[in-house]
């Protein structure tokens, strides 16, 4: 109990000096400006991003067994690529003068990436149609 | 008998729909998400921390100038690790997701406290790796500078962290107390087979980025925001001269001035005559991404010692850039007393090229790259 108040305590500390420090660097930190983003990202993921994927979780729901797993599977590998590469492929903190800068076709390379993703996919089934295939024919 | 008004009923329906799909109830599955999420943000919270005061030393710090590449690792594993972190979070979320509809949504004033709480846990994570992956992206769709604003933010989610651990506790010690113990459930194929998932996302993740860091795996590094080899003389630039509003000038000479026995003006050709030095060392960014470079130049120290300073003197580096944040850096005696730390003049066996800093630059081992200043004009000493 003790070493629970005492990261309570901690904690607290943390977030206020967070939140002071916020305010007080408010020329930098814009702090109506901040909220908005803060409050937006968890609205963002609760009413859009997790609807979403509970959609996407009950359609696949509807697969065949032998196909459901390497469908989600498939389906988080290449939301997670696709997510984080989502700025580089819109390109736009591209800059005149800078090529060093997002120098990469990434349209291309997140293409390639979830290519490997859906052909890894359809070998997992297939290897699984093979094993059941297998072990009916031992039967 | 009270009827639940109408939202409850939606509500609840809505909680019992969104954890049909997958089982809440297994609370080890969220713990083990939970203590991986707990490293990952000790690791980008201690990193962080590292690199904010480089760029920001309090008075009683010192950093030091070796080992040559630590901040090249520590920045390296905040940012490749606070991405490959975001498939870690979603899915913590995910399996937590339906506790956000729960019914009654507080049950004691303690609960409403611990639910609280949970606002910028999850709030703040999500904005920490969002606008980390905005800004190593270069875009900034925000109104706030981006450094302050995920400065401060990581103190409020660390403290929300710190707290909802001391809450959840027990649940992690569960992991171990209860593993093949009575009531434990069966470590089923389904959850063995999300957490894989989720290590193969941030696995993923991982390899298709460090490659900008980590030069062995650069070929991999397919959605990096920079390729170690790629930019003018096989460097990426992050701030170009037409940026800077930096032009040559023919007639650019070093000044250095301050506390010194004696000021000196030094032409490009003086520096030339000096005693030259080759080092190899990175260009270390703060987004993330790391290069390594061959330098040759003059040690600082050997123009510090042409001048006269003390030695425990500090020396604030000055551009010809006209403005902005990291016009000047300073140099503290480790690192200009440093064999290492140059006044570059080369780059990979060519004079600077003008993006690169010519026709002088500071580089030094173990330092954020944006305090290597570029385009350096004068070097002004002074005690602290």
């Amino acid at each position: 109990v003790r070493g629970r108040l005492i990261a309570y305590g901690f904690g607290a500390t943390l977030i206020g000096v967070g939140g002071v420090g916020l305010l007080r660097d408010a020329a930098d930190t814009d702090p109506a400006g901040w909220l908005i983003w803060f409050a937006g990202a968890a609205l963002t993921h609760d009413l859009l991003l997790a609807p979403l994927v509970l959609g996407a979780a009950l359609l696949t729901g509807r697969l065949p067994a032998r196909y459901r797993r390497p469908v989600r599977v498939s389906l988080v590998l290449a939301a997670s690529v696709s997510a984080v590469a989502l700025p580089m492929v819109l390109g736009l903190g591209r800059r005149a003068g800078d090529p060093s800068r997002l120098p990469q076709a990434y349209g291309v390379d997140l293409a390639v990436i979830l290519a490997l993703i859906g052909l890894a996919a359809v070998l997992a089934v297939a290897v699984g149609a093979v094993r059941r295939g297998r072990s009916r024919g031992l039967r | 008998m009270l009827r639940r008004p109408d939202p409850a009923r939606l509500i609840a329906a809505l909680g019992r729909f969104a954890s049909r799909e997958h089982d809440e109830r297994d609370q080890r599955t969220a713990a083990w998400l939970g203590v991986a999420l707990g490293v990952s943000f000790t690791v980008a919270f201690v990193t962080g921390l590292i690199s904010h005061f480089m760029q920001h030393p309090p008075g009683w710090a010192v950093w030091p100038s070796r080992p040559v590449g630590l901040y090249r690792l520590t920045q390296g594993a905040h940012v490749i690790g606070g991405l490959a972190t975001i498939p870690l979070l979603l899915a913590k979320l995910w399996t937590v997701y339906p506790k956000l509809w729960q019914w009654p949504p507080v049950r004691s004033a303690g609960h409403a406290l611990e639910r609280a709480l949970v606002l910028p846990l999850v709030a703040g994570a999500l904005f920490q790796l969002v606008t980390g992956l905005f800004n190593i992206a270069y875009f900034y769709p925000f109104p706030f500078f981006f450094p302050a604003a995920h400065y401060w933010t990581a103190y409020i989610v660390y403290g929300a962290l710190v707290i909802h651990v001391a809450t959840e506790w027990a649940k992690v010690r569960g992991l171990r107390a209860s593993r093949g113990g009575p009531g434990a459930r069966p470590v089923g194929p389904s959850r063995r087979g999300f957490l894989a998932t989720v290590a193969g996302a941030c696995g993923l993740v991982g390899l298709t980025t460090v490659g900008e860091t980590f030069t062995p795996l650069g070929g991999l590094a397919l959605l990096a925001p920079r390729r170690p080899g790629v930019g003018p003389q096989r460097l990426p630039v992050n701030k170009t001269a037409a940026a800077a509003g930096v032009t040559p000038d023919p007639a650019w000479r070093l000044a250095v001035t301050g506390q010194v026995t004696r000021e000196l003006s030094l032409s490009l050709a003086d520096l030339r005559a000096m005693p030259r030095h080759v080092v190899r060392l990175p260009i270390a960014c703060v987004e993330g991404w790391s290069a390594e470079a061959t330098w040759a130049g003059v040690r600082l120290r050997d123009v510090l010692h042409a001048a006269g300073v003390d030695a425990g003197a500090h020396v604030r580096v000055e551009s010809l850039e006209a403005g902005g944040r990291y016009r000047t850096s300073e140099v503290d005696p480790p690192h200009w007393h440093d064999e290492l730390t140059l006044l570059a003049l080369n780059l990979n066996g060519e004079p600077l090229s003008l993006d690169h800093g010519y026709p002088c630059r500071l580089i030094a081992p173990d330092r954020p790259g944006v305090l290597q200043t570029k385009w350096i004009a004068r070097l002004v000493v002074h005690r602290s």
